[in-house]
């Protein structure tokens, strides 16, 4: 499917959406025009009201089926929601970042025992593009084996170099800066470059690298 | 003698016109001052004074008050103890309160941050990209955010008794 179909179809998915939801929205109007189905029960004289006592709390405890009915109605609109809001992102990022142009930077951290991340700074082509500071929560995060994506960005197609930095606390609670450097060739693809932290048991220090994803 | 009369009067009524024009600009500036109010709070990360770096987000769920400050600025040594009194108060019911300090000296804001010995985290806008996002107009200001991530009041400058308004703000907001 080219681009310009997918935006005609989700424009009118949306369309076809909101027009649901409208719908929907006056269902509840029409069913109050309806005389509750208690109404009979109450009605009943007093001999009969033991005897109608009985179905009427049996029914009051499953819905009727008119609500289920607009209960799935309710959550097939909400999926639909969900779906067409995933289509946008989807489109938003295909346009904001074409993948001739997308230069994606991921960054990952394994073990961590001689590093406590602070920041990472990250400059393309002698430009500051990125610098982000981890929570410790976030830290923990990416020791547990998260990935993060700490920039999303278009360059042109020709060679680039990407330095990163990383700023946090080494072994013996020292303050550790450290950079890495990458020369890469962006090519008519997006481009994914990963930042690794990773531990060096032999030197007991931690090492940082700049993985390029082909 | 007829045409300097015409000109005086044509300069007059040029000053007088300039005046108003200007009157009007400066009133229409303050009626239209940029405000958050009502709108997402914009996500920030810093360090704080005990090194720790705390991120706005993090405390999605709770109502956050943050309030930005400069040792420069009086009304913030007023303010700096009504806004701890009300930590110590509320921080068991759910509210979180954070203190942005705007001064470029870090050593001096820091020193300064110490003297107050707030019990709330002190964190340093050191690169002012915090405090443009918040459309900082005056010092001290204060913002109330609530659960959902929403600004829900602003305050500009702070009065002798003014944290009355705050604790009305933060009562409503816990409650939702």
């Amino acid at each position: 499917m080219n681009f310009k179909s997918r935006i005609v179809s989700i424009l009118v998915s949306g369309t076809l959406l909101a027009g649901a939801c409208a719908a929907g929205a006056e269902s509840p109007a029409d069913a109050s025009a309806v005389p509750p189905p208690a109404a009979a029960p109450e009605a009943a004289t007093a001999p009969d009201a033991a005897a109608a006592a009985a179905p009427a709390a049996t029914s009051s405890d499953t819905p009727p089926a008119d609500f289920k009915t607009l209960d799935q109605e309710v959550q097939g609109l909400k999926k639909d929601v969900i779906d067409l809001n995933k289509d946008l992102f989807v489109l938003e990022e295909e346009l904001l970042f074409p993948a001739n142009t997308q230069v994606a930077v991921y960054v990952s951290m394994d073990v961590g025992a001689f590093f406590a991340l602070d920041s990472v700074t990250v400059k393309i082509d002698n430009k500051q593009v990125k610098n982000y500071l981890y929570t410790a929560r976030e830290a923990d995060a990416l020791l547990k084996g998260g990935v993060q994506q700490i920039y999303l960005g278009n360059l042109k197609v020709g060679k680039h170099e990407l330095v990163a930095f990383f700023t946090g606390k080494g072994p013996v609670e020292r303050n550790y800066r450290r950079g890495a450097t990458i020369n890469f060739d962006k090519g008519v693809g997006a481009k994914y470059l990963e930042l690794k932290i990773t531990d060096k048991v032999s030197k007991h220090q931690p090492e940082f690298m700049i993985k390029d994803w082909e | 003698m007829i045409d300097v009369l015409g000109h005086r009067r044509v300069r007059r009524a040029l000053r007088v016109g300039s005046l108003a024009l200007g009157a009007a600009w400066a009133f229409s500036s303050v009626a239209a001052a940029p405000t958050l109010v009502g709108k997402d709070a914009p996500d920030f990360a810093l360090k704080a004074l005990d090194g720790t770096n705390l991120r706005l987000s993090e405390f999605r769920g709770q109502v956050v008050l943050v309030n930005f400050w400069a040792r420069w600025a009086g009304d913030s040594r007023q303010e700096m103890p009504a806004l701890n009194r009300i930590n110590t108060t509320y921080a068991r019911a759910g509210l979180v309160v954070l203190g942005i300090s705007i001064d470029e000296d870090l050593r001096r804001a820091q020193e300064f941050a110490d003297s107050m010995k707030v019990s709330y985290p002190i964190m340093f806008d050191t690169g002012s990209e915090t405090g443009r996002d918040y459309l900082l107009q005056k010092m001290p200001m204060t913002i109330l955010i609530d659960r959902s991530g929403v600004v829900r009041y602003s305050h500009v400058g702070f009065k002798r008794g003014e944290d009355r308004i705050y604790l009305d703000h933060i009562r409503e907001l816990l409650r939702e």
